[in-house]
């Protein structure tokens, strides 16, 4: 019995979550179109706790991604709005998301400066960038091409499988691309195994020859290309970049690795786990406000909902 | 063995139970990114006065800044089919949860949120109304004559209107010069430059009565023209200086009885609850042909600045 709490306590949880909300809005909660739009609002958080999953396997931070994924939104709209075309605002933001990555693990590998330092100070040098750049206003309107904007509106029609009128947002599907390719960067490859051993035991790994500060420089740059990601979908979804707009990412991808943690027996972070982080989050948000539960109560309640989960892992580990 | 994560999870979902479910009176949902700012406490005052007044079941919405969880709300309101939202955002920038309202049939009405087709309609103060207030104010108190500074900014639509009405009025009057038509740098509010600026247009005219007026489109540089004339040792010349937006600063500065006369302020609550006659109108099914609706602004003097 205390076995199957320890193990699956958070995703029972979970469960009881969506049977919860099922039981008080039987009508639209678990409807295709309700989760279709759960999965859409989930995306962008998804996109950057996914990578975050990257390197809190080595038991590093990344707490600039939230920075970045505003910079790189401000960037790409400042190329449109100089009249470049799409892709090469896309490309110019995604480089910059990945060499802000870079950047952040060069710090942390090379100097060897704490994660929590060096990414808090590149947080806020990201941050005022995407300020300097866009001068401190939100770049929208005519600036935006309606090709950027019309990609979170459009999606893959879902009525070949039934749903007449339903359709997949690319928003959704991108995240389930992310998804994969971490999931098989991390459970299918050398790399993967690799960064797992680094946060088993650094010590232990440098020893048996893992080239731990090349793997560290590289992990931090892939969260910093999943945050500069997640940053454009968002600037996609709001048809406008301003320079704060991805601030709220940071530590809801965080308590949605950490949500993670707790179902995995060595409290390790796996991404399939981080997904039912980010699922807990998002369906708390969208059932509550379904049942018109006050945003502040609903933020305690999401709070509260980490810490008792993160809580009751620790004192289950404790116990054995 | 109950451990404290099910315990707490069981409170959570009482009260979840005690305040999550209420039946049958219209629902309404006012959503905003920007609960935290004054002003908009003031709209979201005034709506709710309104609602209890009509028996809505309301939820207020803060999504803390976060433009795009607007759309995600947006998008739960509709799923949970509520009968009205209320949005205190820029239209443009939740287009994709506006889609999602029309297409269930849900109007969405704007408080103070900039004008869109897919709104019913938006509520806010008339900004030419506003400068005309200001703008007339300086010229009768002139008596049609004099040397007038006007400070604009052209770049930001709503306030590159108020300079169209000021430059209109004062043309108007034959024995009215414009002097000087001044955009400030704006990236610290416009007080600092303001300053700066007028400092030297009081040093370019030197002789008493040159500068008759100070005209600006908003209270940061009325502030900062304000200062410069202190500075400069010569309030006593009688130069008027109008500011637009009375924000607790220039109300103090029109209070004391100074050079800083006049300037025009918003009825936040009045937005609100205008916003809330909206979506009554629109619950009964009304047409509603205009597409923005204006409410009264007030003109603050020494007379009522406190």
């Amino acid at each position: 019995m205390g076995l199957i709490l320890r193990r699956y306590g958070t995703l029972l949880g979970f469960l009881a979550i969506i049977v919860f909300f099922w039981s008080q809005l039987p009508e639209t909660f678990l409807t295709a179109r309700n989760l279709i739009n759960i999965s859409q609002q989930i995306s962008m958080l998804a996109v950057v706790a996914f990578t975050m999953t990257i390197v809190m396997v080595m038991n590093d931070f990344d707490l600039s991604v939230g920075s970045t994924a505003s910079l790189a939104g401000v960037v790409a709209a400042f190329l449109f709005s100089l009249g470049y075309p799409v892709w090469a605002g896309i490309s110019v933001a995604l480089l910059v998301g990945l060499l802000g990555g870079l950047f952040n693990g060069i710090l942390v590998s090379f100097f060897g400066i704490l994660p929590f330092v060096a990414t808090l100070g590149t947080l806020t040098m990201f941050s005022g960038t995407a300020f300097l750049i866009s001068g401190g206003k939100t770049i929208f309107g005519r600036d935006i091409p309606g090709t950027f904007s019309g990609f979170a509106r459009s999606g893959v029609p879902l009525d070949g499988i039934g749903l007449a009128g339903v359709t997949m947002p690319f928003l959704s599907i991108m995240a389930v691309i992310v998804l994969f390719l971490v999931w098989f960067a991390l459970e299918q490859t050398t790399f993967g195994r690799r960064l797992y051993a680094i946060g088993g035991n650094m010590e232990a790994a440098k020893l048996a020859g893992i080239r731990v500060r090349t793997l560290r420089m590289s992990a931090f740059a892939l969260t910093g290309l999943g945050a500069a990601t997640a940053g454009l979908m968002y600037a996609s979804r709001v048809a406008s970049a301003n320079p704060t707009q991805g601030s709220g990412l940071m530590l809801d991808a965080i308590a949605a690795v950490f949500l993670g943690m707790t179902m995995s027996e060595e409290g390790e972070p796996r991404v399939l786990a981080t997904l039912v982080g980010v699922l807990i989050l998002g369906i708390l948000d969208n059932g509550l406000t379904q049942l018109s539960v006050d945003s502040y109560i609903r933020e305690i309640l999401v709070g509260a909902i980490v810490v008792s989960a993160v809580a009751f892992s620790s004192i289950s580990k404790q116990k054995r | 063995m109950i451990s404290t994560k099910w315990k707490t999870a069981a409170l959570a979902l009482t009260l979840l139970a005690a305040t999550g479910v209420q039946a049958l009176a219209e629902k309404v949902v006012v959503i905003t990114p920007f609960l935290a700012q004054p002003g908009t406490q003031f709209y979201v005052e005034g709506f709710t006065k309104a609602a209890e007044e009509n028996n809505w079941d309301l939820n207020v919405i803060d999504t803390a800044g976060d433009v795009a969880a607007v759309i995600s709300r947006i998008e739960d309101a509709v799923t949970q089919n509520v009968d009205a939202i209320v949005i205190n955002v820029d239209p443009a920038q939740v287009a994709a949860g506006l889609e999602t309202a029309k297409a269930a049939g849900i109007p969405v009405v704007g408080m103070d949120a900039g004008a869109d087709p897919l709104l019913v309609a938006n509520v806010t103060s008339n900004g030419y109304g506003m400068a005309a207030e200001t703008s007339v104010y300086v010229a009768n108190r002139l008596n049609g004559k004099g040397r007038v500074v006007m400070f604009v900014l052209d770049a930001f639509p709503p306030v590159q209107i108020r300079g169209v009405i000021a430059d209109a009025v004062f043309k108007n009057h034959p024995d009215i010069e414009v002097i000087d038509r001044i955009t400030p740098d704006v990236q610290d509010g416009g007080v600092a430059d303001s300053r700066a600026k007028m400092e030297a247009l009081l040093a370019a005219n030197p002789d008493a009565g040159s500068i008759s007026a100070v005209w600006a489109a908003w209270d940061q540089p009325a502030l900062g023209a304000l200062q410069a004339i202190e500075d400069a040792g010569r309030s006593d010349e009688g130069i008027v200086i109008v500011g637009i937006d009375a924000n607790p600063q220039a109300r103090d500065a029109i209070a004391t009885g100074g050079n800083f006369e006049a300037s025009v302020a918003q009825d936040f609550e009045g937005i609100g609850r205008g916003a809330a006659d909206v979506v009554s109108r629109a619950l009964k099914g009304d047409t509603i042909k205009e597409s923005v609706i204006y409410v009264p602004t007030k003109l603050i003097t020494s007379a009522n600045a406190k």
